[in-house]
This record gives structure tokens, C-alpha cells and sequence, in this order.
């Protein structure tokens, strides 16, 4: 089951990744659509984050390649931006939150572009958006979990981007969080953004998502959600059926062979 | 007595080369040593200074000069090609950090120890002062070194100056630096470079045994006062340069004194103060709280038992004798005193002989802690299904922290109730205007 679509916000074609000599994605080829919000799918270590990564550059691809509005990434960063999962950084870095915003503004100036009070006013509407304003001079270390994600998407909102990231955004994060960051993420579909979020709870999927991409290391499904989000499909994602690509996976590192003959 | 004054006046230009060096020294040290801290990479910093000690050795070898240049190049060497197997070591986790950090630190300082011991039994006369590298010597700094640590120091704070927002990216969220399009390898290489050139420099102050120190105890230090990098970065050369200048004078007044030793003897002693006394992170700033909160809690509870009489005897502005107050409550006889002090002093209180009664702002503050903790018990067996006989003691602690909106929460959720599960009656809330 996989939908394609003419003039897509992201591509790829055979996009295979490798960790430690095992493939973490296989031959991922799809094309998602404009102005949706995506959710992408799959039981832990089905290769999500990964794929977004990959996607931006952040892991190195071992084959096949990806599109960004039909362009390659370095013609087309200023139109990405990408919300790395929470734990990632150092929350007690010295840093407010404003700090953490503006740095959303760096990808437009650059190392050396003087922030102007025009990034200023960008950056206050994004904390605006996310209802964070009453906190822009907090030390970031005395957020909560919460708190941290709705940073994060502030960031990203300040990039003034078309097509967005996220990795994992509600994780740690309370329901009133969770609902006000899927609020902020319609808005910002009905402004004509795509919006692409990894995610793992499937009862919210059907509520969150217009778009679904099912993953397992393969990719099992793409399409709108109400033809994707079907039993069949979810059983084939999360049940083990596709093991025997895993046990091949095992075998090549094992026994060190290369993934592709060259 | 003289001596400090020749120094600290700089009456001799021996003096002028030590202190400048010194200073250039820790300084540069403590900028670089910042992002070494926030990247948590001060044992890769050790290992860097320790490697540094065969390229010392082995451009003395290859020129038979102690010049500073030689000493400068080959330090860089051999401090960038333990930093690069270390990188090679560690990608693909084929290697542990930890492990890889060890070992490359004991095994270059274990060559440059072999080299070094080789050097001083050739006979070669003008080797002696070589060892000095170990752990410092700034009183041998010559106007030679100062040219060179100068240019050094340029070129270090020039790019750190220039590339602030590139290295502040790096160091807090890598792959969204990337992901940006920061020239992330660039900049890690440079910051790289920049810190193994500041440690080759800096082995002329502490030596390369305790140059670690020198790169971490300033940049620790300035982040216990400060939440923001650029005070951050200042503060910490502030502190390197102390240090540095302390060093200087022993090393000036006590020749025979090792160098770096005294500068990190500084330098913790900062670290030290700082930890005892920057504002909100230091142990004095914790203790303040704490203490605070103890009084609060004492007078708060000071204030109940007066309700609690009131509520007893059905006026709320009685005078009440101390010592019935220690026959309700087991409060101990400084503590009430220091308690009625202060409640006395913030008016809420009247003393007439030793009798004490409560002000009327005396008596709403005790109803609003009254209330919180009637609150709360209510909630206590509503929501979470306690007993009444279990609520009290939770209720002790709470009440003390529970602020207006929680209070204007409970008092909905729980429907604006009259009294508490042991049926007495809940003071009604004031409007807090």
C-alpha cells in the first residue's frame, strides 16, 4: 500500500541506511504529499528517527537519495527545519530561553549576520505560539518536559520554514502539552506547511495525522491515513513478519559482508 | 614584604615578561577551556595536554633548539594526533570514550616521559630546563615566548570572538547545527585546533601535568555565577587570569617553587569560593532558602496555633500567655521566640508584657493557612482516598507551599466547601488584591 503524489514535499528513492553493518533501513522509497501533517510509524528501532536523519544529512546514507520539494537538501535548507528528539541536548547548558529560540533565526544569518529587531519580533511570535512568552528569560535547566518540547517548536517556528521535522515531540511531555503542540501544528497546516512527526502512540494516530508512513526497518505503507491506518497494514508493521529481513540483517554483520557489491 | 612590592610594581623587567606570560597564558587556557566544559570533554582536554609532551621533546630532538616556535609546532603535533586516533578510536563505538581517553593519555605521556629521560642523559648541555615542561615554570618565560604566546593569544580569542555563535551552536545542540547548515566539521575541527594550541602554550605555566585544571577549575567556576555564555567566557578569563598572576609571583618569589601547581592551588580556591558563594547554585545561596523556608514554615505554624486557641475560645484577637502556646505544640523555647520575633516585626503579631495576640492582618494570614490546610486534607481524602486519620501530617508539610491559583483550584474542584474531614469548620478565602 503505498499512495504516491505529484509535486511532493519529501522523496526518497531507495534510501538505505546502515548502522554497525546492519541495515537500519531498507530501500525506503516514497513521496509525501504537501501541506499535511505525517505522521511516520513502526514498532522501536524500526529505523524513524533514522529516517529523518537521513533525510537531512545527519547519518550518512548508504544508498539512494532523497528529495526536498524536488530539490536536494543544501538547495533547500532554509525551507527545512527539524526538531531533534528532547533528550538529545545538555538542559543545563547556559541558556534562556530566549537563547534557544533565536538560534531558529542563525539558519537565515548565518555565523555572522547581526540579529535585527526583525528576528527579535520573529522570535517573540513564535514564543507567542507556543504560549511561552511569560518564560523567554528563564535559564532553559528550570523548564519541565513540557515546557522543553514547546522551546523546541518555538525554534522551528522561528525558521519560518515550509516543511518540518520532528522527531518524537510528545515524548515526556504532559496531555495539555501533547494537545496544545497538535493545536500549534494545524495552524501551521492551515498556513500551507508540511509537517512530518514521528510518532509511537497508535491511538492518536488517526486523530493527529492526515498522512501515514508505517516503518519497520522497510517501508510497509504510505498513504492518507484512512486507507494506511487499517488492521492488515498495523499488523504487518508491528507483528514480527518481518524478521526474516532482520535474520539476513544478523547474518551480514556477522559474518561482515557488505550491504551493497561494489 | 619587598619582594611583593618589586613584583607587584613591576620594578623588575624580568617581572614584566613573567606576569604578561602568565597571564596570556591562563587566560587564553580559560577561554578555550569554557567549551571544553560545556562539550563535557575536560578528560579529553587532559589527555590533549599530556599528549603534547612528545612533540615538545621531539622538536628539541630534531633541532637541538629550545626555540619556542619548535616547541609550539611540535607540541601541536602530537596533541592533534592523539585528539585524531582518539576521534578514529571512538566513531562506530569500536572503542569506548573512557577507554580510548586513557589510553592515548598514557600512552603519549609514557613516550614523551622515555624521550624526555633520554634527552637529559645525552650529554647535551643546553637540554637543561626541558623537565620544567611537567609542571611549569614561568619564570623562565623570555621576551621570545612573549612574542609568540601574543600572536597566540590574538589568534585564539580573535576566532573564538569571531565564530562565538558557530562554537555556542556546537556545543549545545550538534545536529541541529547541522541540520541548519553550520559547517559543523569545520568548526569542531577548529575548536580542536584552537584548544590543543592553548594547551601547548599553556604547558609553560602549569606544564602539561596539570594543564587539565587550568582549561576546566576557571570555566566551572564562571558557570556557577552566570546562566549567560558571554559572561560566562569573561568571568572564566577573569579567573585563569588571576590565577595566572598569582602563579607569577611564586614562581618569582620562590624560584625553586613548581609553577603550575600554585596556579591550579588558585584556581580551586576560586572554584571553591564559588561553589560556597555564587548566588542561587552556591551552598550559602541553598542554605538561605532552606533556612527561609524554616521560617516561614515556623511562623506559619506559630500563626495556626494562635487560630487554634481563637478557635477554642471564640476570639480571634485574644492575648494568649506563651506559655499555653508551648502547651499546644511542642515548639522548642528559641525557636517560638525567634518565631514570635518575626512575627512581631512583619506586624501580624502584638506583644503587651508576655502576653501576645494577633493583629487583624495577623488573623486573616492565619485563616489563609488554616484554610490551605483544611484544603488540602479535603483533597487528600476526596482524590487520593486517605482516611482522615491519615491527611494531617501531608497536609503540615503542603499547606506551606500551596500559592493563590492552587488554592483558588482546590476551592473549585472540591466545590467551595464549608468544612474538612474532621468537621471543622474551613476559614472562608480572602481576595487577594
Amino acid at each position: 500500500m503505498i499512495v504516491n503524489v505529484s509535486d511532493p514535499s519529501l522523496e526518497t528513492h531507495n534510501l538505505t541506511v546502515i548502522y554497525h553493518r546492519k541495515p537500519v533501513l531498507w530501500n525506503i522509497d516514497f513521496h509525501l504529499p504537501q501541506g499535511k501533517i505525517i505522521g511516520i510509524m513502526g514498532p522501536n528501532g524500526a529505523g524513524k528517527s533514522t529516517l529523518i536523519k537521513a533525510v537531512l544529512g545527519l547519518v550518512k546514507v548508504n544508498s539512494g537519495h532523497s528529495k526536498i520539494f524536488g530539490q536536494d537538501l543544501n538547495d533547500v535548507r532554509k525551507r527545512v527545519s527539524y526538531i531533534p528528539q528532547q533528550q538529545t541536548v545538555d538542559w543545563d547548558f547556559p541558556a534562556t530561553v530566549m537563547d534557544v529560540v533565536l538560534m531558529g533565526r542563525y539558519q537565515k544569518l548565518g555565523l555572522f549576520g547581526r540579529v535585527t529587531a526583525s528576528d527579535k519580533a520573529i522570535v517573540k511570535e513564535a514564543l507567542g505560539q507556543v504560549n511561552m512568552t511569560a518564560y523567554a528569560d528563564r535559564q532553559i535547566s528550570q523548564l519541565s518536559g513540557g515546557q522543553r518540547q514547546r522551546v523546541f517548536l518555538a525554534r522551528a517556528l522561528a525558521q519560518q520554514s515550509d516543511l518540518y521535522l520532528l522527531d518524537e515531540p510528545f515524548a515526556g511531555v504532559d496531555a495539555g502539552t501533547e494537545q496544545s503542540i497538535v493545536d500549534v501544528l494545524r495552524v501551521m497546516k492551515s498556513e500551507g506547511k508540511t509537517i512530518i512527526v514521528v510518532h509511537h502512540d497508535l491511538h492518536t494516530a488517526r486523530e493527529y495525522f492526515d498522512w501515514l508512513v508505517l516503518l519497520n526497518a522497510s517501508l510497509v505503507a504510505s498513504g492518507p491515513i484512512e486507507q494506511v491506518f487499517t488492521d492488515e497494514l498495523l499488523r504487518a508493521t508491528y507483528s514480527g513478519k518481518l524478521t526474516v529481513l532482520s535474520q539476513v540483517g544478523d547474518q551480514l554483520r556477522e559474518r561482515n559482508f557488505p550491504v551493497r557489491e561494489k | 614584604m619587598n619582594t611583593f612590592s618589586d613584583f607587584f610594581f613591576l620594578r623588575e623587567p624580568n617581572v614584566v615578561l613573567v606576569v604578561a606570560g602568565s597571564l596570556i597564558l591562563c587566560g587564553m587556557a580559560a577561554l578555550v577551556g569554557c567549551f571544553t566544559f560545556l562539550r563535557k570533554r575536560a578528560l579529553v582536554g587532559d589527555a590533549i595536554s599530556h599528549s603534547v609532551l612528545p612533540g615538545v621533546c621531539l622538536a628539541f630532538i630534531l633541532t637541538g633548539e629550545k626555540d619556542p616556535l619548535y616547541f609550539l609546532a611540535g607540541a601541536m603535533v602530537t596533541g592533534m594526533l592523539s585528539l585524531l586516533i582518539m576521534e578514529a578510536l571512538t566513531k562506530n563505538n569500536t572503542t569506548r570514550p573512557d577507554t580510548a581517553i586513557a589510553l592515548l593519555l598514557s600512552v603519549f605521556f609514557g613516550i614523551g616521559i622515555v624521550l624526555l629521560t633520554s634527552i637529559q642523559h645525552s650529554g647535551n648541555a643546553s637540554q637543561a630546563g626541558l623537565d620544567k615542561f611537567l609542571f611549569g615554570k614561568a619564570a623562565s618565560i623570555t621576551s621570545e615566548d612573549i612574542k609568540l604566546f601574543g600572536i597566540s593569544s590574538v589568534i585564539i580569542a580573535g576566532s573564538i570572538l569571531l565564530l562565538i555563535r558557530g562554537f555556542y551552536m556546537i556545543s549545545f545542540d550538534e545536529d541541529y547545527a547541522k541540520a541548519v547548515g553550520f559547517p559543523v566539521r569545520f568548526l569542531r575541527l577548529l575548536l580542536s585546533v584552537l584548544t590543543v594550541w592553548a594547551v601547548s602554550i599553556g604547558i609553560q605555566a602549569v606544564g602539561v601535568v596539570l594543564m587539565a585544571a587550568l582549561l576546566i577549575t576557571p570555566a566551572l567556576a564562571a558557570r556557577l555565577w552566570t546562566d549567560s555564555i558571554k559572561v560566562m567566557l569573561l568571568l572564566a578569563v577573569i579567573f585563569g587570569l588571576i590565577s595566572g598572576y598569582t602563579g607569577a609571583f611564586v614562581s618569582y618569589a620562590a624560584p625553586a617553587m613548581p609553577t603550575g601547581p600554585w596556579i591550579v592551588v588558585m584556581a580551586t580556591a576560586i572554584a571553591v569560593i564559588s561553589m560556597l558563594f555564587a548566588p542561587g547554585r552556591g551552598i550559602i545561596a541553598r542554605w538561605e532558602v532552606q533556612r527561609n523556608n524554616r521560617n516561614k514554615t515556623l511562623r506559619e505554624n506559630i500563626l495556626k496555633l494562635f487560630y487554634r486557641i481563637g478557635e477554642k475560645t471564640g476570639e480571634h484577637g485574644a492575648s494568649v500567655l506563651e506559655e499555653d502556646l508551648v502547651n499546644y505544640r511542642a515548639f522548642h523555647a528559641d525557636e517560638l521566640q525567634s518565631g514570635l520575633k518575626q512575627l512581631e516585626k512583619s506586624g501580624l503579631i502584638k506583644r503587651v508584657l508576655s502576653t501576645y495576640s494577633l493583629t487583624k492582618a495577623g488573623v486573616f494570614e492565619a485563616e489563609r493557612i488554616v484554610r490551605l490546610h483544611r484544603l488540602w486534607e479535603l483533597y487528600l481524602q476526596k482524590y487520593l482516598h486517605l482516611d482522615p486519620d491519615h491527611v494531617h501530617d501531608d497536609a503540615e508539610a503542603i499547606e506551606h507551599v500551596i500559592t493563590p491559583e492552587i488554592e483558588a483550584q482546590l476551592s473549585k474542584i472540591l466545590g467551595n466547601p464549608k468544612t474538612d474531614p474532621h468537621n471543622t469548620v474551613i476559614p472562608k478565602g480572602h481576595d487577594i488584591k
